[in-house]
């Protein structure tokens, strides 16, 4: 397996507060890595310690297969990056700010600056000045700036802040677009539950700097069990005539009068017509899904052991 | 390849800032010097001081006053090329580059230096050249003009230079405190309060060592404040 960003056991420090604590993360190349935790969880400090803004007190960071020190400029040319909040110089216009960008990173395809803009859908803004830009407009500027380079690894942090319900699925189809079409692997952090689930292929759960949790989308979705639960009179007869009567065995008996199962071999109807002739009463009977919001929020709120 | 990369960046970072905007507010900064000299002979000719009389004398006020004037200039200068991009936090832009920090801000400050000494020598020869072309048509002074003591000058006016673009850097350590711009230009008011305070004919700037030693403060302040720069936290 190729990684492009690796960390061991990161560690940051602020003032004596540990704000990222031992993380241990891996993301995959040509993935796009959702990093999803609660405001203040650690996500912006970790992703500057990944673009070397921010130091790590201890552990280590491995991008491109390479140790992360204070020298490391070099990796610096394949990242493109928004940390916290897009910042830029406010006096530039968004041509001159691609521009410059393109020239500290050392890369010269001007032409790009117009393709770019239009993929971030902000045609013809090219000589406003930044600072006339709205926060979702910038938002976008930043988007524009980070990919221009085509570099190999993006690292966004709340890309979609400040964007409206368009912008931010235009957004998800582009970063969609450059994760498939161009192999860019593309590490995105958010607060919102639903934004990582329908973009991300691993996600990165941490909470108050602790990675509790990296998993593949593919996995939370196979664990997501479906179940029929059931409200009897009588939850230990029923139970028992679900065993013998309709060989039923994977279910669990919550409570007295409550009875989940996990089988969807017999229908509801069946069911119902079983149970009602071995003279149970059926108070409810419904079909339930556990979601993925429920599994992520468990993780957070539960604090369900680390990864 | 070291200094290539260095003026590179240094090219980067004027267009960055508009440089151009600043040499206009220099250029500026000449015409409202020489108002207040010729206004400053007006007023000793009302008053009848006789301090003010010599070519002697005239050039120092205006060294004193150049000195002055691009100190301060300096100050804003790393206001708003150095302390505001800490401030703004635009430096976190400028650290993702795939370039050496230390360079970086060798290049901001090599900007600073470079625009305070040619300001200096640049401003001295123009304001002086008005001044004495002026004065001796209209015979304001009464003392008369030699080459010899132009000559004289040169080295004075070159050292003049390179001592005040270093002690500019001062205010370096008062604004990178706190990251706050009024500090920095604050504290270049005071600097320059106690280098070109001019009481008649003489400064403190004259005595060598003075200026020599605030020389070697301002390039301590520069180094000392970024020495670990690439081991800080953005």
């Amino acid at each position: 397996m190729t990684y492009i960003v690796k960390t061991n056991q990161l560690t940051k420090v602020f003032e004596g507060k540990e704000v990222v604590s031992a993380v241990t993360m891996h993301v995959k190349k040509g993935e796009i890595y959702g990093f999803l935790g609660p405001n203040g969880a650690g996500k912006t400090t970790v992703m500057k310690m990944l673009t070397n803004l921010t130091k790590p007190t201890s552990g280590d960071i491995e991008i491109f297969g390479e140790k992360l020190n204070d020298r490391s400029y070099e990796v610096l040319k394949r990242m493109g990056t928004i940390i916290e909040y897009p910042i830029f110089y406010e006096n530039l216009t968004a041509k001159e700010t691609l521009e410059l960008h393109c020239e500290y990173m050392g890369y010269y395809d001007k032409k790009e600056i117009t393709h770019v803009l239009d993929l971030v859908k902000l045609t013809n803004t090219e000589n406003k000045r930044v600072k006339d830009f709205s926060l979702g407009m910038k938002q976008r500027l930043g988007i524009a700036r980070a990919i221009i380079t085509k570099p190999e690894l993006l690292i966004l942090d709340e890309p979609i802040n400040g964007l409206d319900p368009v912008g931010i699925k235009e957004l998800r189809e582009l970063f969609k677009m450059l994760c498939k079409e161009y192999g860019i692997t593309i590490m995105i952090s958010s607060h919102i539950l639903g934004e990582i689930e329908q973009l991300a292929d691993t996600v990165g759960v941490i909470k108050d700097g602790r990675l509790m949790k990296e998993v593949s989308m593919d996995a939370v979705n196979r664990s997501q069990s479906n179940y029929i639960e059931l409200i009897v009179n009588d939850g230990k007869k029923a139970a028992f005539i679900l065993e013998s009567k309709l060989n039923i065995t994977n279910f669990k008996l919550v409570d007295d009068n409550c009875i989940r199962i996990y089988e969807m071999t017999a229908s509801q109807k069946v069911l119902s017509k079983t149970l009602i002739e071995h003279d149970i009463e059926i108070e409810g009977i419904s079909k339930k899904t556990s979601s993925l919001e429920d599994y992520f929020l468990k993780l957070i709120n539960g604090g369900v052991t680390s990864a | 390849m070291e200094v290539s990369l260095v003026l590179n960046l240094m090219r980067l970072e004027m267009k960055k800032y508009h440089i151009g905007s600043y040499i206009k507010r220099a250029v500026f900064a000449n015409f409202v010097i020489l108002a207040v000299i010729f206004m400053l002979i007006f007023i000793t000719k009302v008053e009848g001081d006789v301090d003010f009389r010599t070519y002697q004398t005239a050039l120092g006020i205006i060294d004193s006053f150049v000195r002055a004037v691009f100190i301060i200039f300096a100050s804003v200068l790393i206001a708003k090329f150095i302390i505001g991009e800490f401030k703004y936090k635009t430096i976190t832009v400028a650290f993702m580059y795939p370039i050496n920090r230390k360079k970086l801000i060798a290049s901001k400050l090599a900007i600073v230096v470079l625009f305070t000494f040619s300001a200096i020598i640049l401003s001295t020869l123009f304001i002086t050249a008005i001044f004495c072309a002026v004065s001796e048509s209209f015979q304001l002074l009464p003392d008369t003009l030699s080459v010899s003591l132009i000559i004289q000058r040169i080295p004075a006016v070159i050292m003049n230079a390179v001592s005040a673009s270093c002690i500019a850097l001062i205010p370096l350590y008062f604004g990178m405190r706190k990251y706050s711009i009024p500090a920095t230009i604050v504290s270049s008011i005071l600097i320059v309060s106690v280098v070109s305070s001019n009481s008649g004919n003489f400064t403190l700037y004259d005595i060598i060592f003075i200026p020599i030693t605030l020389a070697i403060i301002g390039i301590s302040v520069a180094y000392l404040s970024f020495r670990n720069i690439e081991k800080i936290d953005i």
